[in-house]
């Protein structure tokens, strides 16, 4: 079947007004929030599960390639489909299907955007926990795709630990469910698997989500260090002390001085670095922790820890991190981030290992980024421009990606493989281990008609891989 | 490519591949080590993945059926198999792969006990929070097997939560591995997801790496008494709409009052909070529970209540051998129902009914045994329990008597694709050396 042929195929199953094929249109959605580009043949927009299905069915028997796409934000080119392949897009399956609340669930199509679901049940004191810093764009059916994470996932969890359902559509067009509402389902726990399995699996057209009660007391300090080395150090000193915050941020002097001029979030212009500490739960519990969190970072030597007074002092603080990267964004043409995993008490020694790195390559890094679980975003700010600057940042990246692998972390710990990390996966995995997951895969998608190309390297490639330098493929890569 | 096709020339290739001090043919510790009353032909104690994936290897040449074991404390479960050819013990899988308190992480052998591991941890005031039954015997591969956890499920969530790598090998004889060491990590397919709760079925877990918690400094556990079951399921309604968050949220029941220490309340339906925090915190405890509280319990006395509900299934199925034992998860919301049908047809069927539970989460324990003199009808029960189960809840029996052995399945329902399971059962173990027919999918 040819493209065209195909095209119409998809008119009839979801209507004239639902597929585009006009090199316009799809011009837009030849991109996500990483750096690679793709042109896809048709977009579609399915209204439900059957729809899904039939587009499964007839791209199947087309041999056309197919990926689910939610916002779009994702960074790891997850949701870039195959050239002239089609873009399942979910913007039109963007309901609640059910608020459950005495089971704390709520069942949703994939198109429903992460911060408007916790809006949706606000008014019934509940909320949904996982918060990308791209909360207010990005889809649940692309959290679920890839294992989305969040600055307030150090208390509660990621996505994975948020889902305990999905309806899915193999790439046979079959429609199953895994799970339920129940917390854990007996027999083999296909939700967990599904669950940042990047579309390779299958397509989810219902997601069944925990909800949690909203806590009765936050405190959100902010604690101002001279140093990131001190700062660095104040993170493994608040779990020593038997606390886990909800959420533990950092940004160094540089980056939050970018910050302030972009939003004015009342961070200190002079600072080395800075914590943001939010801590959660019972109202006794969470005084008696604010105190000790302050009486930690003062003995690690904090200049000062402010504690936002009321609610518009801690919107404000968090505006100031969750909007770091568009801040970037205003004083550099372009910037790489980085996702790599540390052992948290290797953070002091990252951190001092990205700033070399940063004097060796003559580059900008700035630093905003998960502390509390070691989930490092380095933001390294070129010229796209000037190929030789690109080139820098390359090595530059794959130096610290390099790092993180040797200190026993990984490769990514929220944005997901993709296309942009699949060929450093035998970084972390043998040929062996990947085999495994190819074969589980294939098990589910063995023609790869569902997003072909992502996450896994193809085994010739990890050969070649595992027999060349290993900085040499990072920097190739773009890692 | 082997042609060894009599037991003695399995064992001979066994012993090439562990060592003949590792290899156990002696009739007597076979006996001991009876899988629902089938006698393993061999023992082996693999030192190494490389071990077993060697070992494995040989199974699927042969087509022999292989057990893997850790500490044996659940292999009660599970369809009576036809045949144990070899018996894949763990123990010596002990080594510590990494441990930094300050990582708040640690990784270790499937041989090692959830007791090691957990006073290894203790030390640096770290919790591991998997508070199994009979944590002494059960290994950490064990315990990912069959997905167990303990009443602290309630406060720290599940395997699947703070499990963030397993190391493996397949049925197919492959090592593998998924996740890492960190506590935040989405590179490749999350294999330890598929694995916890497998039970043996699709690769023999040789190591997993976990989260950990800071240890609660303080503890107390405030007990109500209720008349009935949906009075203690009206207070944990309450305590869950609280802004409390207690570690323990545990349901007793009447008949389980007489396994439990000296000076519990006979007769009554318990909702047992377990609260962690300072004095002021447990103060705040005592006013939102209110006069629902008829006792507190504190120290060694609270240390002893938790280890007891912790080693209750166990102590179950030892007091009562002729009791049938099942595991439910539940919507939460669906307890009570699945309650009033546990009530209703055991008390049918001349049955008597012992349920224990982290009801916060959905989960059910519930044990039943005929009543004295009368004819019960269990098989019936099951079914009757089977077909009133609530939209998306699983039910499994772990442990029952051993004439039903024959007739009963382990996975009784589930809210998951049976042939996505079997085509992952397939995809691992093809040929069906691990665990064959045990866990009928």
């Amino acid at each position: 079947m040819s493209l065209p042929e195909a095209i119409s195929g998809l008119r009839r199953i979801v209507g004239d007004d639902a597929v585009l094929d006009r090199p316009e249109d799809l011009m837009l959605y030849e991109y996500d929030a990483g750096v690679r580009k793709s042109t896809p043949g048709a977009v579609v927009f399915p209204q439900n599960a059957q729809h899904v299905s039939q587009i499964m069915k007839l791209a199947a028997s087309a041999g056309i390639p197919v990926v689910a796409r939610g916002a779009g934000t994702g960074l790891s080119s997850g949701a870039i489909s195959h050239t002239g392949g089609i873009v399942v897009a979910f913007s039109r399956m963007n309901r609640v299907l059910e608020v459950d609340v005495e089971n704390l669930r709520a069942i949703v199509q994939p198109g429903v955007v992460n911060l408007q679901l916790s809006e949706y049940v606000s008014h019934l004191g509940l909320y949904y926990a996982p918060d990308p810093s791209s909360q207010k764009a990005c889809t649940i059916g692309g959290n679920v795709a890839e294992n989305s994470g969040g600055p307030h996932t150090l208390l509660h969890g990621v996505t994975v630990n948020h889902v305990t359902g999905v309806e899915v559509v193999l790439p046979s067009g079959e429609i199953v469910k895994f799970g339920g509402k129940a917390a854990e389902s007996h027999g083999y726990d296909l939700t967990g698997f599904f669950v940042g399995s990047e579309g390779t699996i299958g397509i989810a057209t219902a997601i069944t989500v925990k909800l949690l009660r909203k806590p009765e007391a936050v405190a959100t300090l902010l604690a101002i260090f001279e140093s990131v080395d001190d700062a660095a150090r104040t993170v493994a000193e608040i779990t020593a002390e038997g606390i886990t915050p909800a959420a533990l941020e950092m940004l160094d002097g540089w980056t939050l001085r970018q910050v302030e001029a972009y939003c004015h979030a009342g961070y200190p212009l002079d600072a080395g670095a800075v914590l943001l500490i939010e801590l959660e739960g019972l109202r006794e519990a969470v005084e008696e922790e604010a105190v000790a969190v302050r009486r930690v970072c003062l003995l690690q030597k904090a200049r000062e820890v402010r504690r936002a007074k009321d609610e518009e002092e801690r919107a404000l603080l968090w505006k100031g991190r969750k909007t770091a990267f568009a801040a970037l964004g205003r004083i550099s043409p372009s910037y790489y981030t980085q996702d790599g995993v540390v052992p948290r008490s290797k953070i002091p020694a990252v951190l001092q290992h990205i700033g070399d790195v940063a004097k060796k390559h003559d580059l900008i890094i700035g630093n905003v980024f998960h502390a509390g679980d070691g989930n490092l975003h380095p933001l390294i700010l070129f010229d796209d421009r000037d190929a030789g600057q690109f080139e820098s940042v390359m090595s530059a990246s794959s130096d610290i990606l390099q790092y993180c692998i040797d200190v026993g972390g990984s490769i990514t710990g929220e944005h997901g493989v993709g296309l942009e990390k699949r060929d450093a996966m035998p970084l972390l995995f043998t040929e062996e281990d990947l085999a495994i997951m190819t074969d589980l895969r294939n098990a589910f998608n063995g023609d790869e008609v569902l997003n072909p190309g992502k996450m896994l390297p193809t085994p010739r490639m990890c050969r070649e891989i595992a027999g060349r330098s290993r900085n040499a493929i990072l920097a190739q890569e773009g890692l | 490519m082997s042609t060894a096709t009599t037991p003695a020339q399995l064992v001979r290739e066994l012993r090439d591949i562990c060592g003949a001090e590792h290899i156990i043919e002696d009739p007597a510790t076979l006996d001991a080590a009876r899988i629902l009353g089938v006698t393993p032909s061999v023992s082996v104690e693999p030192a190494s993945a490389e071990e077993i994936a060697a070992i494995l290897r040989v199974a699927n040449q042969q087509g022999l059926n292989v057990v893997p074991a850790g500490g044996s404390t659940q292999q009660q479960s599970g369809s009576v198999p036809s045949q144990v050819d070899v018996l894949l013990c763990t123990s010596r899988l002990t080594e510590v792969q990494h441990y930094d308190p300050g990582d708040l992480t640690v990784g270790i052998g499937a041989g090692c006990t959830v007791a090691q591991l957990a006073s290894m941890v203790a030390k640096d005031g770290l919790l591991f929070a998997a508070d199994v039954p009979l944590p002494e015997r059960a290994t950490v591969g064990g315990m990912l097997a069959t997905g167990m956890t303990g009443p602290l499920r309630h406060g720290y969530g599940g395997l699947r939560d703070y499990c963030i790598g397993v190391r493996f090998v397949t049925g197919d004889g492959r090592k593998g591995k998924g996740g890492g060491r960190v506590v935040k990590n989405v590179a490749g397919f999350d294999l330890m997801k598929l694995l916890i709760g497998s039970r043996g079925t699709l690769a023999v877990i040789t190591g997993a790496s976990f989260k950990l918690f800071p240890a609660p400094r303080q503890t107390r556990t405030f007990v109500a008494n209720f008349a009935n079951s949906a009075d203690a399921i009206q207070f944990r309604n309450n305590v869950q709409r609280s802004p409390l968050s207690p570690i323990c949220l545990e349901l007793i029941s009447p008949e389980i009052q007489s396994l439990l220490p000296a000076g519990r309340s006979a007769m009554a339906w318990s909702i047992c909070v377990r609260a962690s925090g300072s004095d002021a915190v447990l103060a705040r405890y005592r006013a939102e529970l209110g006069t629902a509280i008829s006792s507190e319990v504190d120290s060694a006395a609270e240390a002893g209540l938790w280890r007891a509900v912790q080693d209750l299934p166990h102590a179950l199925s030892q007091q009562r051998p002729d009791s049938l034992l099942i595991a439910f998860s539940l919507p939460p919301a669906d307890v009570q129902t699945t309650l009033t049908d546990l009530e209703a047809t055991t008390a049918a069927n001349n049955l008597t009914l012992a349920v224990i539970g982290r009801v916060g989460v959905g989960h059910l324990l519930a044990a039943m045994w005929p009543k004295a003199d009368s004819k019960a009808d269990v098989g019936a029960t099951l079914s009757n329990l089977r077909d009133r189960l609530p939209r998306d809840a699983s039910m499994s029996v772990l442990y029952c008597p051993s004439a039903l052995r024959h007739e009963i399945a382990t996975w009784q329902k589930t809210p998951t694709d049976l042939e996505s399971m079997r085509a992952v059962k397939r995809t691992l173990d093809p040929k069906d050396v691990l665990n064959r027919r045990r866990f009928v999918l």
